[in-house]
């Protein structure tokens, strides 16, 4: 007897032991390269950076090459077009540029390119990157040779931090020393700046280059894009402030050009302006699934998700995966508490309609057809009507209720008796047909027991299933639904005293 | 403040007084010794009759039965010259629809509570019987019409209308527990605890009253009559763990329950079995039924005839 016992609570311990391992897992892949989340409704950001670019054909075949971003550990593009009418439109991967070429055009030009990205994440400003090769030294004269040695010097001297960091630092000093005075130009653009700081990490071996990008904010202006500089720094690609010398991209700063000389070249067109807007848009974490699973390389496997369906479908089955957890809440209360209930899973039915119905308005509502309908049954007791007919007149009996509950309900602007129409119209008919029965057979003390003890079941159901935590939970990570069925199982395997036996055998025990 | 802490306890100590749970009775028990296949012998009065005349135990005889909804207006030819039976379903439990007419005469029934009831109220409880609404999940039912036992007077006073019975716990066809079970006002003349019947605790080898319970509560006199039910001592109790030894014999359960009535001229009969009896006859005998049944897999003999299983029970010394 033990053996046989033992074995089976032995298997279902190891298979709940592989699920919850499996639900980890998918649990952590989910939330890793899908982007669930615990918390429900979580919503991500979605930024529309639009570049309009405008420019005056010269005659000649118009190439446009624009630097555009590309999937990165920063962020993820969810959508990416151009508009460009009578262009052709020809995309570049590997150099990341996007080049439109049309033949010659006589009138100004405008183009706009967007892009949706979301998922921006600060990466600390380091993007991981094979080791470029060695920047050529600028060819410098012997005297701005030594003016620019000079400064290298000083910098090591003066600041802490790696090498970008000090000569960042010192061209930024205010005032300047006389030597760096001497060899910046009069009037400095950060275009500029970044090409003096290249140089001078160029005689270092460091490679550097200018990266551009946009702070992620809501602006109904035009912007530029802020000019920052990146350089090669323990094997990848680091973003320091021009100015401060910060380093890393700063928070909700989208890299838009990363390496390569200029955002925008125009072949064939003169006075080209190029002016970006941000805009952000809110998007439920879910709809972004998709997106993530394709640049997560889990395509595959998202196609066979419950998220890949249509949005009916998933609510369906978003409500059919919070049922094992109610079950869970029913096995508990009947083999561990050990309340006798109405039928095995009533309970769990009333407890969903309390969900649809709101809790007050059901119980009210509960009580309203239970009433009347158990008042009509006894009535009806005396016609001494056979089962299956008997029966069928209560279902009526309950629908016509619902009717004119629903009706004066909205008559009186009452709307809680309106959710009167959401409770199972077969399963009440059941509870008050039983009910009815044990009141005959037991007395009224068994029914209003029985049904006492159904509604605090499908009470307790109705706090475990009605938080939208868990049903986002349930959903999100549907496979511990697998877990469940194995904790079902090994309750099936309890065989200690109920709750209510503790009180029950009291007597037994002597003492 | 923890007063009502009191009326609890602790399942260390239920476990040390061999109590048995009723998970542990459906797990170790009920799903390891009564096979499924079994039921249908002990749910189906019918069946349960006739394989009890054939071994040799003695039941209430049946008047006749009544299948189809068709057949229901025979039932005054069905019960012809009888004036007292009682009408059951075949299927039913826990005595759920089950109607003892007293006295038929001039085509009125009277109830064992001496309620009055007419012939269209007796054939819409026969039509609730088959439509199964008394039978194990609903399934359509057949009714039984048997004759009523007269039980012995040693009984009278210790209930209340209704027909008091006596079930015994049969453990691999050993009769480990029983108890009397006595219809009270507040049972409506029903012999079951769960409606209010007094259930005394017995002696499995003497028949004698051990503790009453009543509503899983101590009681020690009969709640109508005012009768010390610590007097009662069940005649032929013999006779009645035979019957129970021989259930096993005809019906191959190890887990078995069978409530037998005691008739003033017939002796013990057996009413009806049951595959899975409740727990509370622990509670009126005052002892665990695991640890009966502990002493059963360790001390007692396989391989007896039902009168040596009984002898054997009879005879049992066991440790005080």
């Amino acid at each position: 007897m033990l053996k046989k016992f033992t074995s089976v609570r032995f298997i279902l311990s190891v298979f709940l032991f592989v699920s919850v391992i499996f639900a980890a897992y998918s649990v952590y892949y989910k939330i890793e390269y899908w982007g669930f989340s615990f918390m429900p409704k979580t919503n991500t950001n979605v930024w529309t950076i639009e570049a309009h670019i405008s420019f005056e054909p010269t005659g000649d075949p118009i190439k446009v090459s624009l630097t555009t971003p590309r999937s990165n550990d920063a962020f993820k593009i969810l959508e990416e077009n151009v508009i460009a009418p009578g262009y052709r439109v020809n995309k570049n991967q590997s150099a990341s540029r996007l080049i439109l070429s049309a033949p010659a055009q006589e009138k100004p030009q405008d183009i706009y390119y967007k892009i949706m990205l979301f998922d921006n994440v600060s990466t600390k400003g380091k993007i991981w990157a094979p080791q470029p090769e060695a920047p050529q030294p600028p060819l410098f004269d012997e005297q701005k040779m030594a003016a620019a040695r000079q400064i290298l010097e000083l910098s090591k001297k003066k600041y802490d931090g790696d090498r970008v960091v000090q000569i960042i630092k010192l061209l930024n000093e205010s005032p300047l020393e006389p030597a760096v005075q001497a060899y910046l130009p009069i009037k400095n653009t950060p275009q500029m700046m970044v090409e003096i700081i290249s140089e001078l990490l160029a005689l270092e071996k460091i490679p550097a280059r200018p990266a551009r990008g946009f702070k992620l904010e809501e602006s109904k202006k035009a912007l530029t894009p802020d000019l920052m500089l990146e350089a090669y720094i323990n094997n990848s690609w680091r973003v320091y402030d021009l100015k401060t010398a910060k380093k890393g991209v700063p928070d909700n700063f989208i890299l838009f050009q990363r390496g390569g000389k200029s955002l925008i070249d125009v072949e064939g067109g003169e006075n080209s302006v190029i002016k970006f807007s941000v805009l952000k848009s809110v998007t439920s974490s879910f709809n972004l699934a998709e997106q993530r699973a394709k640049i997560s390389d889990s395509k595959s496997w998202f196609d066979y998700s419950i998220y890949s369906l249509p949005l009916a479908q998933q609510n369906t089955l978003k409500w059919l995966s919070i049922f094992p957890l109610a079950i869970l809440v029913i096995v508990l209360i009947r083999n561990i508490i050990g309340l006798q209930t109405m039928g095995t899973f009533t309970p769990m039915l009333l407890a969903m309609s309390l969900v649809k119905t709101g809790f007050w308005p059901g119980m009210f509502c509960f009580a309203i057809i239970m009433t009347l309908g158990l008042s009509i049954r006894f009535i009806m007791s005396k016609l001494n009507l056979l089962l299956v007919p008997r029966i069928s007149a209560v279902v009526i009996f309950v629908i016509l209720i619902m009717q004119v509950l629903t009706i004066t309900g909205y008559r009186l602007n009452f709307n809680i008796a309106q959710s009167a129409v959401f409770f199972p119209i077969i399963i009440m008919s059941w509870i008050i047909e039983r009910a009815s029965i044990t009141w005959e057979e037991d007395g009224p003390l068994n029914a209003g027991r029985e049904i006492i003890y159904s509604l605090i079941a499908a009470i307790a159901t109705y706090f475990v299933i009605s938080s939208e935590y868990i049903r986002h939970i349930m959903f999100a990570f549907n496979e511990l639904n697998l877990v469940i069925l194995f904790v079902v199982m090994l309750l099936g395997t309890y065989t200690g005293y109920r709750l209510v036996e503790l009180k029950r055998f009291r007597p037994l025990v002597k003492g | 403040m923890f007063e009502w802490l009191k009326k609890w306890t602790t399942p260390e100590k239920l476990r040390d007084a061999g109590v048995m749970g009723m998970n542990a009775r459906n797990f170790h028990v009920i799903s390891k010794y009564n096979d499924r296949r079994l039921y249908p012998l002990v749910d189906d009065k019918v069946q349960t009759k006739t394989l009890a005349n054939k071994i040799g135990i003695s039941t209430p005889k049946l008047i006749g039965k009544i299948e189809f909804q068709h057949e229901v207006k025979n039932i005054l030819d069905i019960i012809g010259s009888e004036r007292e039976f009682v009408i059951k379903p075949a299927q039913g439990s826990g005595g759920k629809g089950v109607l003892v007419i007293k006295d038929y005469r001039d085509g009125m029934f009277t109830t064992a509570s001496g309620r009055q009831i007419s012939y269209n109220e007796v054939y819409q409880h026969i039509s609730n019987i088959l439509s199964g609404l008394y039978s194990l999940g609903g399934k359509y039912d057949a009714a039984i019409i048997e004759e009523l036992v007269h039980f012995s007077d040693i009984f009278k006073e210790y209930s209340y209308q209704g027909v008091p019975d006596v079930r015994l716990i049969i453990y691999k066809g050993f009769p480990i527990l029983a108890m009397t079970r006595l219809p009270t006002k507040a049972s409506g003349g029903r012999a079951n605890l769960h409606q209010g019947a007094v259930g005394v605790g017995l002696d499995i080898q003497s028949g004698r009253a051990l503790h009453g319970v009543c509503r899983d509560k101590p009681i020690s006199i009969q709640p109508d009559t005012g009768a010390d039910l610590m007097q009662i001592k069940v005649p032929f109790w013999k006779e009645h763990l035979l019957i129970g030894a021989l259930a096993y014999d005809m019906t191959g359960l190890g887990y078995l329950g069978a409530d037998i009535v005691l008739d003033a001229q017939k002796g013990p009969m057996m009413l009806e079995l049951n595959a899975r009896p409740g727990l509370a006859i622990q509670i009126a005998n005052g002892i665990g039924l695991k640890s009966r049944i502990k002493e059963v897999d360790k001390y007692y003999p396989s391989g007896l005839n039902a009168e040596e299983r009984v002898e054997f029970v009879l005879n049992y010394k066991r440790a005080k």
